[in-house]
């Protein structure tokens, strides 16, 4: 070997040997140090959760200057009498820079600590059970390797609540709009207001009367779902609107339905048309009836009755699913003029695409208000507009604030965006 | 008489609505349980109303095969696979295979209910075909903007899409993530908001042509 | 009538026919073409990868034989996965129409993994009410479904021991193609009982998920039969998805032939009119 190779060599070696040593003093004063640091969960409080339907405790402490994923928590639970934290059962276990306050989705006003915090609920789990009304002692312990520190013992009882609030925020925004939607309506009744056009609704007039020309049927279908989805409701109210001009016209109305319930409301609605229309004497019990509650068996049906009598126009009021375009595109085959209205969004391109009008999303429920213009209706739609632009002026004032936060990279906008966000 | 018609109908409104709206704010084992116990009442009257549906259906059907009406053979298809499916599915109890053996029951399901459903199914993609070709034109800048985005989002959302124009897949990714999302959120936020304001013009009373009948 | 005008009053048949060679076709002779995986398909693989082996996976499947083409293949493609794992795989249907062949399903895949039933997974059935079930399965699982499909207690089933409600379960995937389906899942479940949720659905109804997806509301969406590819890569057992996409590539680029050429006789005719 060369002097310089044996030279280089010795270099190496040096240098290896310092960098060993460099890493198992550092080794040795990191485990050093994690062992000095870890200490027993401190501020600890446990509770009864609040706000829930009983069943669960509520465990909280205050973090610690070691938290990291190499520190465990441990949440131990076990009969009220136990004092020894280590006789105890673990119900969660857990790394130490994970379940903060702040992970749980509660509002900003239900804190009672900074979101900093650990919190932790006890719940029945697999050979451990929580009852109301049974006290239990809890405990947390910290872990690493095999050093365990314990806290202090708490007892405390679970209970059932009377009111979620984190919900508080959700019913005072409800209660506003309900109460916005009665100011409008008697605003209504009193003050004239403008409703804009809506193409699809001019055009049932000139539907029910093409039908009456050729002689031909009107179909009317009130969608998919039954009387507990509003928009079949809203599909029902025109129905009788549309029911009571097919009875002015004398033209045939067909209304084949997916659920019994709606097909009996639904028989009401249309008697009551022709009574208004003074023409009960054409009204038929069997205008509407049932098929099936099935999806593609009811399709197949109504695409036959299509094929068969032909109608000469089309209605597809209230909620579809992928039947849309099965049904529409069978009606525009047979040449119907077809009217669509459904806040089904995503049946929305089909219907757009295959129908004369569409009404889209809320026009369906305008849509009562601008076939009776009654004010009670129209003040009911000034209510909705106004709900929207207080939405819209939230989501504006929250982009403006997102974006100041992101460029400046100030925090203050962020507690703005909180707010909006837990008012969600 | 007016009071069962109307007025009856429209109290329990005001009052079940009052109460389950409530129900929601209330996390409290009883309110769930009335919860339950008036979703287990709805699923009953729904299970008494398929007699009403089920009566209507064959009476109308009885009607045609009566009359002879155009069609009316349908009708009879109607009652022979209606009467038979009851019947058989009454004589396997119900069951789609015992012990690993198809029962007759089974048989419908398997070789008529799927294959029958499957076909109505998979005309979609037939029909969505024949629609694009005759509706889906550029007559005007904004129906050219979503003849373009349609393109894209078709092409990105298949392997060969993608190999062709490989940008597609993100500028697809995108107009769904983004543009789309966001148009359905506008939608969505103007149908909640119509939906509330429904319920609570029917909860009040404002809204009660649904229960049939005007105002008085 | 012009040429123009004839074509685009062509006999719909003939597009019929041209739509149905291009799923025929590719289906006869694959060709292969690798797939990419989307972030939103990853969200739900990611997340059962990440489950502790013995979690409790709770699979619904609400969709019926209509659907079964797209669907099918995710749930198939999540089972596969969730057993892989060892997860404790709870199935249900909200789906009347769908029981039977949920059944199947499930048995398959337990079968093709070696799972027992009643101790690594259980199929539930169906019960009635839609979305009022899963408000029962979440105060009380026991009564919202006293036996499994097989007739057996749910309390006596190894497999549910300790998961008294949604409130145990560990991760949720709802199957839709419809009501009830995803959105129930989300509205009378999750959000009123905290539990972590995914969604599947068929590719119409997939871009009308994404504001759940996009605000956090489910952790991942498969969508479609593209889906239902994706997660089989994913897992690394290529199946009937897979061997689909050649179909769904040519049945996509074929309409978008047709509505360039509508669109250029539509061009055509005006200049025609003037």
């Amino acid at each position: 070997m060369s002097d310089v190779n044996s030279q280089a060599f010795i270099g190496q070696r040096s240098v290896c040997m310092v960098v060993w040593t460099l890493l198992v003093f550092g080794w040795l004063c990191s485990s050093a140090l994690a062992q000095i640091s870890i200490s027993a969960p401190q501020d600890m409080r446990v509770f009864d959760t609040p706000s829930d339907g009983g069943g669960s405790l509520t465990v909280q402490w205050a973090p610690s200057s070691w938290d990291g994923p190499d520190a465990r928590y441990q949440v131990l639970a076990g009969d009220a009498a136990v004092t020894d934290p280590a006789a105890l059962t673990i119900i969660a276990e857990f790394p130490g820079n994970s379940k903060y306050v702040k992970d749980a989705k509660t509002a900003w006003w239900t804190r009672n600590v900074d979101k900093t915090w650990h919190q932790v609920l006890v719940r029945s789990a697999k050979g451990f059970e929580v009852k109301d009304g049974i006290f239990y002692a809890v405990a947390v312990a910290a872990v690493q390797g095999d050093q365990r520190v314990f806290s202090q013992v708490l007892v405390a009882s679970p209970s059932p609540d009377w009111f979620n609030w984190n919900q508080l925020n959700n019913l005072i925004i409800a209660l506003s709009f309900g109460g916005l939607v009665f100011y409008s309506i008697s605003y209504a009744k009193r003050h004239e207001i403008f409703l804009r056009r809506i193409p699809g609704l001019d055009a049932v007039d000139e539907a029910i009367g093409r039908a009456t020309e050729l002689g031909k049927p009107i179909l009317y279908l009130t969608g998919a779902h039954d009387l507990h989805d509003p928009s079949t409701i809203a599909a029902a109210v025109i129905l009788g609107k549309v029911a009571k001009r097919a009875a002015l016209y004398e033209t045939e109305l067909l209304v084949p339905h997916r659920e019994p319930i709606t097909m009996a409301v639904c028989q009401e609605i249309t008697k009551q048309a022709y009574l208004e229309a003074g023409k009960p004497d054409l009204f038929k019990e069997d205008a509407n009836f049932f098929i099936t509650a099935d999806q593609f068996s009811y399709t197949a049906a109504v695409d036959g009755i299509m094929l068969r009598k032909k109608p000469a126009a089309n209605f597809f009021m209230g909620a579809y699913f992928a039947e849309s375009l099965l049904l529409t595109e069978t009606g525009a085959s047979t040449g119907a003029i077809q009217i669509a209205g459904t806040d089904s969004d995503h049946q929305l391109p089909f219907f757009v695409t295959t129908c004369d009008y569409t009404l889209i999303g809320e026009e369906l429920y305008a849509a009562s208000a601008y076939l009776s213009k009654e004010p009670v209706q129209i003040g009911t739609l000034l209510g909705q507009d106004i709900g929207k632009a207080v939405v819209l002026s939230a989501i504006g004032i929250g982009i403006v604030l997102a974006t100041v936060g992101a460029v400046t990279g100030a925090q203050w906008p962020q507690l703005f965006l909180d707010l909006l966000r837990d008012l969600k | 008489m007016i009071f069962l018609r109307r007025q009856l109908p429209l109290l329990i409104t005001l009052v079940t609505g009052l109460l389950f709206a409530a129900q929601y704010y209330v996390p409290h084992p009883a309110s769930e349980q009335m919860l339950t116990s008036a979703t287990k009442w709805l699923q009953i009257v729904g299970g008494f109303a398929l007699i009403l549906g089920v009566t209507s259906l064959f009476h109308q059907h009885a009607v045609k095969i009566r009359r002879q009406e155009a069609g009316w053979g349908y009708s009879l298809v109607l009652y022979v696979g209606m009467l038979g499916t009851i019947a058989v599915g009454l004589w396997t109890n119900g069951k789609e295979s015992v012990e690993g053996t198809m029962t007759a029951f089974g048989w419908i399901y398997n070789y008529m209910m799927v294959p029958l459903q499957g076909t109505m199914f998979a005309i979609l993609a037939f029909f969505i075909a024949s629609a694009a070709y005759r509706s889906f034109r550029a007559k005007s800048r904004e129906a050219a903007v979503l003849l373009v985005a349609a393109v894209i989002v078709m092409m990105g959302r298949v392997p060969l899409g993608e190999y062709l124009i490989p940008l597609s897949g993100d500028v697809s990714s995108w107009i769904l993530n983004v543009l789309n999302s966001s148009v359905r959120r506008a939608i969505l936020i103007g149908v909640s908001l119509g939906a509330v304001a429904l319920s609570f013009k029917i909860i009040f009373g404002v809204e009660r042509s649904y229960l049939g009948g005007g105002k008085e | 009538m012009t040429f123009s005008e004839k074509m685009l009053k062509i006999d719909r048949r003939i597009i019929f026919l041209m739509i149905g060679l291009c799923t025929l076709l590719p289906l006869l002779y694959p060709v292969g073409l690798p797939i990419k995986t989307s972030s939103e398909v990853r969200g739900v693989y990611d997340h059962i990868e990440s489950l502790p082996e013995g979690s409790v996976f709770l699979l619904s499947i609400d969709f019926d034989p209509a659907s079964k083409p797209e669907l099918y293949p995710q749930a198939i493609a999540l089972l596969r996965h969730a057993f892989k794992k060892n997860l404790h795989v709870i199935t249900m249907t909200l789906w009347v129409s769908g029981t039977g062949m949920a059944d199947q399903l499930v048995t398959q895949v337990a079968k093709e993994m070696g799972k027992e039933n009643g101790t690594d997974y259980t199929f539930l059935g169906w019960s009635p009410g839609g979305q009022a079930v899963i408000i029962n399965m979440g105060q009380d699982l026991y009564s919202a479904y006293p036996s499994d499909y097989r007739g057996k207690p749910t309390k006596e089933l190894p497999i549910l021991e300790g998961v008294r409600s949604l409130k145990d379960v560990g991760y949720m995937v709802s199957l839709g193609a419809g009501r009830p389906g995803v959105e129930e899942w989300y509205v009378f479940g999750k959000d009123k009982y905290k539990f972590e949720m995914g969604g599947g659905c068929t590719g119409v109804m997939a871009p009308g998920l994404y504001p759940l997806l996009r605000s956090g509301q489910i952790n991942g969406l498969i969508g479609g039969l593209r889906g239902a590819a994706e997660y089989e890569n994913l897992i690394g057992q290529k199946g009937k998805a897979v061997a689909g996409m050649d179909a769904q590539s040519a049945t996509h680029l074929a309409i978008i032939a047709l509505v360039i050429m509508c669109n250029l006789f539509y061009f055509s005719l005006r200049q025609q009119k003037g």
